[in-house]
């Protein structure tokens, strides 16, 4: 397939939740592209919709959702979908890893089985192929002595196996695209360092694109190729790496690598910047831009809190809504 | 999983022997087998000898002391009343008793499992709402006012409304005369007391296995099947039902103690001469070596349901296993 | 207690979050939760509006059985053996049973005594169970060693049997079955209170009160049981229908209550024939339909309480 052609495609995605107290705006219209063989930074804090969109696109959100917009995958219009059809992308072409794996697997059922079961949906395979196949793919995600562990339940795994098994169960089939949804959080940091690097040799084998879903903008320095930065259900900025952490154009990204404790930063005696404020209430989302009550540059009685702000392009590939992207590094701040 | 049931039996031992002095005193304090003598010529002095006779004259504790020795080397006495062997009256007591409990918990388990588990599927559906009412009333509903309404709804309607020769379902016993083992005879006479006797649990039961079913259904392995493109009956029963299983057994086991409860009742009011009935008249006469015998079995077989419990929880669920 | 069913509620093991609320409940301000849709609003509405009936009926019940000496048609136990007896009638609205007594008259003075037994019970097993419980939450140790050790000991005997021995001990009376039912029902409501106790302790607000120099009685009066009323409220409720169910059970089977005393339990008791006639079933309907409307009348508060303290609850 031609890698400029995206291989997944959301166009307006907007979800909502009604709820006893209003209704609660998760996603709102949220546009974006995932090409072949990229890794896609998702960034946001919690509450920023990005769990919320995977499940979207996997058809997975409660029936209690309220979903429009468009989703593709490899041009066909995936929302709405038969659920039929969705199985048969789901686990096969499109597949996700879970946060909390312990929480995420059945904790009555072998986790060898457990993986075993992604393929047998799938695909027609005896038992023995089916036992080799999982062997393989323990081994692949650097789990020891796969024989025996096929046949242990998760509660036997520790923490970092357990998530080796959950990404096992997903690259299972050699899925197209593969939604990370927070893989690393509940690791120790060292752990963390493993699992990614299990990710990105995969990468390397099944060609898939990966959708690395995280709070933490220091995961995904090293590993992803574009970042879309999420901020109270809405895209902030996309960008190519080096452009979100070298050149951002938004705000709010400036904010978040702000606080981010960086090596090569010179000062040492610096304090880390936070972003005053709370993250915005999903039913009661700010006027205008959603981010403008915590914005240091934002203007006051201006078309901040009244006027949603446009995307706009500041490079090729490089988007930011902001209706001051352009003069963001010459505006001045009230801090 | 061996020595976690042997750790079991050990720990419920001292339980046993602490409830059943409970019982004897209780039970001892309460009636007073040489009553009927005083009201007879030299009453008193008669009395006085009765009393040296049974041990009566002695503390409580040593008169359980010598009852619970004889009832660990098997002798239970002879009852107040018919001058039976306990042990004979106990194990003939026990076979219908025990065909209704059999009969009641496999009735109860399949039918709230199903209920439980299609109202949690289609959650808000006219069934489900359904489902809900029905098991308000049978929670509401004491067992012994359902044996009534059943009696008259079920077997006296429709006698005098059809002019029936014969009842649908019967009322008294488990058997008509002269019938004897598994055939129809035997489910018209065990629908009515099977049914009463599990209408509460069923009710209770279901609305539990519903909502930890439901609960069950938003977990995030739950999820991660759905996500592997799992079909949904599979998820339902292969990733769900096992682990909705697991609460119930406990909730299941804590009510055994109840069901027997509710066997005195059902078996008082369809004329079934199992272990209820026996305690009811051993009550009425005051019969105490029958009633202090009749606990101590009731407790024991308390305790072995509680230990299949934990048997099936390990079986349910490997977490346990290992322990 | 068992004697009504484990009418405890179906409470579900700690729940599982839905997919949605994992997202949401980290959404300051989006709480609760988005499995709070249109259709569980309704039905929590509707929960509420039952419970609302439920106490309404409670009242109508209470005012009847305990204003029968001003309110009942006949006076108490008034025999008239020159009537037929007969079903429902204008002069007889629940009919009159083989002696000639009102029925109606005899359902509001029977729910006299069940309705008092249930409530005195409600009240002394909650006075009782929560102090133990408090106890045994806080302090721990041999309190609460002692408590569970000695609550097993009736988790092996059904309840029925127990009542039954203890109130031929105490005597056939109101007061006995009182003394009783409260003797069993303090043990659950102890537990309940003990494992909430339990769970408030090791909140920070209480190791604030706690650094704060506040005394141990202040803490548990003051901070930890205000926490708890949810709860003891819904058991309190169920209390009173497990005892109405017990007193009616025992007496029905002809080991509690006796005439001329009278109660729902013994109405049924003395209608047991009734039942092989449907000419006659009138007189286990009525007394058997107040006994089912209390309990489900008490059931449904119990439930509109429960939603009423905890919001989030689905049950």
């Amino acid at each position: 397939m031609d890698e400029a052609t995206p291989l997944l495609s959301v166009r307006g995605l907007t979800v909502d939740f009604p709820t006893d107290d209003g209704v609660v705006h998760a996603v709102d219209d949220l546009s974006f592209d995932v090409f072949p063989n990229e890794t896609l930074g998702v960034v946001g804090e919690s509450g920023s919709g990005k769990s919320v969109t995977s499940l979207a696109i996997l058809g997975l959100l409660p029936k209690s959702a309220r979903v429009s917009g468009e989703i593709r995958f490899r041009g066909e219009s995936i929302l709405g979908a038969k659920e039929s059809e969705l199985r048969a992308l789901r686990g096969d072409r499109i597949a996700m890893i879970f946060q909390d794996a312990l929480a995420a697997l059945n904790p009555v059922l072998k986790v060898g089985d457990q993986v075993a079961e992604a393929i047998k949906v799938h695909h027609d395979l005896s038992k023995p192929q089916l036992e080799d196949r999982v062997v393989e793919l323990f081994d692949l995600v650097g789990i020891s002595q796969p024989r025996q562990r096929v046949k242990q339940y998760p509660h036997e795994f520790s923490g970092g196996m357990r998530q080796r098994a959950m990404i096992a169960m997903s690259i299972a089939n050699e899925p197209d695209v593969l939604i990370a949804d927070e893989p690393t959080t509940a690791l120790d940091v060292t752990i963390q360092a493993q699992v990614l690097e299990v990710l990105e040799r995969i990468q390397d084998r099944t060609r898939s694109a990966i959708m690395l879903i995280t709070h933490d903008l220091g995961v995904v320095a090293g590993v992803a190729d574009r970042i879309i930065v999420m901020y109270a259900g809405r895209r902030a900025e996309i960008g190519t790496v080096d452009e979100i952490f070298y050149e951002s154009k938004h705000p709010y990204t400036k904010g978040l690598l702000a606080s981010l404790p960086r090596v090569d930063r010179r000062v040492v005696n610096e304090r880390l910047h936070r972003i005053e404020g709370q993250p915005p209430s999903l039913i009661f989302v700010p006027p205008g831009c959603p981010f403008h009550p915590r914005c240091p540059y934002a203007e006051l009685n201006g078309r901040c809190d009244s006027e949603r702000p446009p995307t706009i392009t500041v490079g090729p590939g490089h988007f930011s809504v902001c209706h001051f992207a352009e003069t963001l590094d010459e505006r001045p701040t009230h801090q | 999983m061996l020595i976690y049931i042997l750790r079991r039996i050990v720990y419920s031992v001292p339980v046993l022997v602490v409830a059943s002095f409970l019982v004897f005193w209780g039970v001892r304090t309460t009636y007073d087998p040489t009553a009927k003598y005083r009201a007879s010529k030299d009453g008193a002095r008669i009395v006085a000898q009765k009393r040296k006779e049974l041990g009566l004259d002695r503390p409580v504790f040593t008169q359980w002391w010598t009852w619970f020795n004889r009832f660990l080397h098997g002798n239970l006495g002879v009852s107040d009343r018919t001058n039976d062997h306990v042990w004979k009256m106990l194990t003939r007591a026990m076979w219908p008793s025990l065909q209704l409990m059999f009969w009641g918990s496999v009735f109860a388990l399949a039918l709230a499992i199903g209920v439980g588990v299609y109202s949690a599927v289609k959650q808000y559906s006219i069934g489900d709402y359904a489902f809900t009412g029905i098991s308000y009333v049978g929670i509401a509903m004491p067992t012994f006012l359902f044996g009534l309404l059943a009696i008259a709804l079920l077997v006296t309607l429709p006698v005098t409304q059809f002019h029936l020769s014969e009842p649908i379902f019967f009322s008294v016993g488990l058997h008509s005369q002269g019938q004897s083992g598994l055939n129809l005879d035997y489910l018209r006479h065990l629908a009515l007391p099977v049914l009463t006797l599990t209408v509460q649990s069923v009710a209770v039961w279901s609305r539990f296995q519903r909502a930890s079913m439901l609960d069950v259904l938003n977990a995030d392995y739950v999820r991660t099947a759905r996500a592997k493109g799992v079909p949904q009956r599979t998820v339902i029963f292969r990733h769900a039902f096992r682990n909705a299983l697991i609460p119930l057994v406990t909730v299941v086991a804590l009510d055994s103690a109840f069901l027997i409860g509710g066997l005195v009742i059902t078996e008082q009011i369809f004329s079934i001469s199992g272990m209820g009935r026996l305690f009811l008249e051993a009550l009425q006469f005051g019969d105490v070596p029958v009633l202090l015998a009749w606990f101590l079995v009731v407790a024991v077989f308390v305790i072995v349901f509680n230990l299949i419990a934990d048997m099936l929880y390990g079986v349910l669920d490997p977490r346990i296993r290992v322990r | 207690m068992t004697i009504s069913p484990p009418a405890q509620p179906p409470t579900p093991p700690t729940s599982a979050p839905t997919i949605a609320d994992a997202e949401l409940a980290l959404v300051p301000g989006a709480e609760p939760v988005a499995r709070s849709n249109w259709q569980l609003f309704r039905r929590r509405f509707l929960r509420h509006k039952l419970a609302v009936v439920a106490i309404l009926i409670l009242l109508v019940l209470i005012v009847a059985c305990f204003g029968a000496g001003w309110l009942a048609p006949y006076p108490k136990n008034q025999t008239n053996l020159l009537i037929t007896p007969g079903g429902p009638s204008a002069k007889h609205w629940f009919g009159t049973n083989p002696l000639g007594q009102d029925m109606l008259t005899q359902v509001m003075y029977g729910g006299q005594i069940s309705l008092k037994i249930g409530l005195a019970v409600a009240f002394i097993s909650t006075m009782v169970g929560v102090f133990v419980g408090a106890l045994a939450g806080y302090y721990g140790g041999w309190i609460d060693q002692g408590l569970s050790r000695f609550t097993d000991l009736f988790l092996i005997v059904p309840e029925l049997a127990i009542l039954g021995v203890a109130i031929q001990r105490l005597g056939r009376t109101d007061n006995a079955f009182i003394i009783v039912l409260a003797g069993l029902g303090w043990m659950y409501i102890a537990r309940v209170v003990r494992g909430q106790v339990l769970s408030v302790k090791e909140k920070e607000f209480i190791e604030a009160a706690r650094a704060a120099g506040a005394s141990s009685r202040r803490i548990i009066v003051r901070h930890i049981l205000p926490n708890c009323i949810g709860p003891i409220m819904v058991n309190a409720t169920l209390a009173i229908a497990a005892a109405v169910i017990a007193e009616s059970t025992l007496t029905y089977l002809g080991l509690g209550l006796q005439p001329p005393d009278t109660s729902w339990g013994i109405l049924l008791n003395q209608a047991e024939s009734a039942v092989t006639s449907t000419s006659t079933f009138y007189l286990v309907l009525f007394p058997g339909l107040m006994l089912i409307l209390t309990v489900l009348a008490v059931n449904f508060l119990g439930d509109g309480l429960r939603d009423a303290f905890d919001p989030r609850s689905e049950h």
